[in-house]
């Protein structure tokens, strides 16, 4: 009875939902029902990582006493370390669970997320990793505003930096809350204070260094735990993944399709929607750009995005048996349904009940702390990119034209990360009942269809100009928007039309070549004395892009 | 800057778009899996439960790496 009910709509609509970090948000709108037992052993495993985080902040706040060190960790992270704190940034709870989640329901098409959020990460490496390093120091606003007029482009790139991390986090806490609900037993508001007061004093008080320092300690638990479930899952079908299938295909009410494309989708153009919100989306996203400037020099950048790949891969190949064995092992298991027939806790709560099938009550224990440290670690990788977009980019870039008094930014940070903490925890209660679907799909759309095309644009055309990114941006920006919201997860399920006008959940499609065709007709067509200049600029940063600043540049700085 | 300095980062430049072409050709064929010019992606390998679309996936993440290996190792060999 696993799939009864769900039509093909629903489940893209799930699908969609369940897709990267937001995935947990869905939980709060659909499918769940009931809620894990209190377990000991996860309180117990989750407040070890609390203290262990508060022990590494408090390490951090000792070293963290300029805006430099706030921001980038003084550039002193290993590639190794940055690799896997990329990797943690990036290998949410709603990866975990959801990827998992969707593959219980529709078997191999849940695996789309899984190659979309992957693909992304060779493209970071071959076009950003070493040439984003070389010309910024802090955002990657810092890199563009060197061609471009910086103060206009500035000021529309952190307009768009602040909308991704605050829609992000909405999604975020929404699915935070209803997740700490479910796995811990907590009440949906004082999960959201739990976890921005934590958010807050490893961000504020440990700035990049403890916030790296989380997540690599986050993304090393979650690589044990999936390990650890598919190496069981593995040895209980005789160390054959064939064998894992076979066991799925008999327990699944659609049989041996799950083996193959089609039980979610038959829609090839809605494959490629997704495609391009997830890859250019992601190699957009400005918290995991951040992520660059923590480390010394191109080539740990470089090596940076080969370990995040290496781990990422790892992690999706592992889901892979994850996914499966949910089929094989939860589905007909009665000790995960209720009452009515339900999974308990929905199909996003799949993962947890195969940790449960394979480890019992200390690997789900294991698994549900992880997934609590994974949202805190995600969290705190977005308030310090939303602050670092105030602090740095407006108030010390543009307003105090690149000359802040050191403290007073500082201490701009600081109040700017509580802000955003408020921000947070209010509008995480705010939209708690609230289909945040839509909320949820505009930061991957808005990153591939403004900040993606702005920075390749920036880094590879030489008659790039700043009217050209600032009238592509606008136009990204407004059809992103009013695609999503002309869309079904607007138009029909938030507004109740019967039908949508525009038919795709995900854009990115047609508003990213929108915005790219924008900025280069404008670009090419502009003859203004600014244009003139960012041409000119083009050569010297593509040169240092590549090859670092010159000895003459280094001395200056 | 020389002219050699320029060639030499037009060089690179033309590097990281040929990889990144060859990275999307690979990244949207995932998608033949749902057109019927990948029907037959859907058959048994052998007489094992594996189709050639789970093998695809598979073989897809184990490409993106070496790609970027190759990628690494390229850059390497350029910088000597």
């Amino acid at each position: 009875m696993r799939r009864s009910g769900l039509n093909s709509a629903s489940l893209v609509l799930s699908l969609l939902l369940l897709w990267s970090d937001w995935t947990l948000a869905a939980g709060a709108l659909e499918g769940v029902s009931g809620r894990q037992a209190v377990n000991p052993i996860a309180i117990g495993m989750f407040l070890l990582f609390v203290v262990l985080t508060l022990g590494v902040t408090w390490w951090a706040s000792k070293t963290t006493k300029s805006s430099s060190t706030f921001y980038n960790a003084g550039g002193q992270i290993s590639g190794a370390q940055n690799g896997l704190a990329i990797a943690g940034d990036f290998m949410s709870a709603a990866s975990f669970l959801g990827i998992t989640g969707l593959m219980y329901v529709g078997g191999f098409d849940g695996l789309i997320l899984s190659l979309g959020a992957f693909g992304a990460w060779p493209v970071f490496m071959f076009l950003f990793a070493k040439r984003v390093r070389n010309l910024g120091n802090f955002t990657f606003i810092d890199v563009i505003s060197q061609r471009l007029d910086r103060d206009p482009i500035r000021l529309v790139t952190a307009f768009a930096t602040i909308l991704i991390v605050i829609m992000y986090l909405i999604a975020q806490m929404v699915g935070a809350g209803t997740l700490i609900q479910l796995l811990f037993g907590l009440p949906y508001e004082w999960a959201l204070l739990l976890v921005s007061g934590l958010v807050l004093t490893y961000v504020a008080f440990g700035g990049m260094l403890a916030t790296t320092w989380v997540q690599i300690i986050k993304a090393g638990l979650l690589l044990t735990g999936v390990t650890l479930i598919a190496a069981l899952l593995l040895a209980d079908s005789g160390f054959s993944f064939s064998n894992l299938l076979g066991k799925a295909t008999a327990n699944h009410t659609n049989g041996e399709g799950i083996l193959r494309a089609g039980s979610i989708f038959n829609d090839p153009v809605q494959i490629l929607t997704i495609q391009v919100s997830m890859l250019f989306g992601t190699v957009g996203l400005p918290h995991i750009l951040m992520r660059l400037f923590t480390v010394p020099d191109m080539r740990q950048a470089k090596l940076s995005a080969y370990y995040a790949s290496l781990f990422i891969g790892y992690f999706y190949i592992a889901l892979l048996v994850l996914g499966f064995g949910s089929i094989a092992y939860v589905a007909g298991n009665p000790e995960f349904f209720n009452e009515q027939g339900k999974l308990i806790g929905g199909s996003n709560m799949a993962a947890i009940h195969v940790a449960t099938a394979m480890g019992g009550d200390i690997l789900t224990g294991f698994m549900s702390a992880v997934c609590f440290a994974t949202i805190l670690a995600v969290v705190a990788g977005l308030t310090l990119s939303g602050a670092a977009a105030i602090s740095h980019d407006v108030y010390a870039e543009v307003l105090k034209k690149g000359k802040p008094d050191p403290k007073t930014e500082l201490r701009l940070t600081r109040i700017s990360v509580f802000l955003i903490g408020f921000a947070a925890v209010s509008l995480g209660i705010a939209f708690q009942h609230e289909n945040i679907a839509f909320i949820a799909t505009i930061p991957m759309v808005v990153s591939a269809s403004v900040t993606f095309p702005i920075l390749f644009l920036s880094l590879f055309w030489k008659d790039f100009t700043t009217r050209g990114a600032m009238y592509g941006a606008g136009v990204g920006l407004i059809s992103s928007v009013v695609l999503i919201v002309l869309g079904p997860q607007v138009w029909v399920s938030l507004l109740g039309n019967a039908e949508a006008l525009f038919p795709y959940d995900y854009p990115a499609l047609f508003t990213m070549p929108a915005s790219v065709a924008v900025m280069v007709w404008v670009s090419l067509s502009d003859r203004s004395d600014r244009g003139a200049v960012d041409r000119a600029n083009y050569l010297r940063l593509l040169v240092r892009s590549e090859f670092g600043p010159s000895e003459t540049e280094l001395a200056e700085s | 800057m020389t002219d050699a300095t320029i060639e030499a980062v037009h060089r690179k430049t033309r590097q990281r778009l040929m990889f990144t072409a060859i990275h999307l050709m690979l990244y949207f064929s995932f998608t033949l899996n749902w057109t019927r010019w990948g029907e037959s992606l859907g058959g048994y390998l052998g007489e094992t439960w594996l189709t050639g679309s789970l093998l695809m996936f598979v073989l897809l993440i184990v490409a993106f790496v070496a790609l970027e290996t190759i990628f690494l190792m390229i850059s390497r060999w350029g910088a000597r």
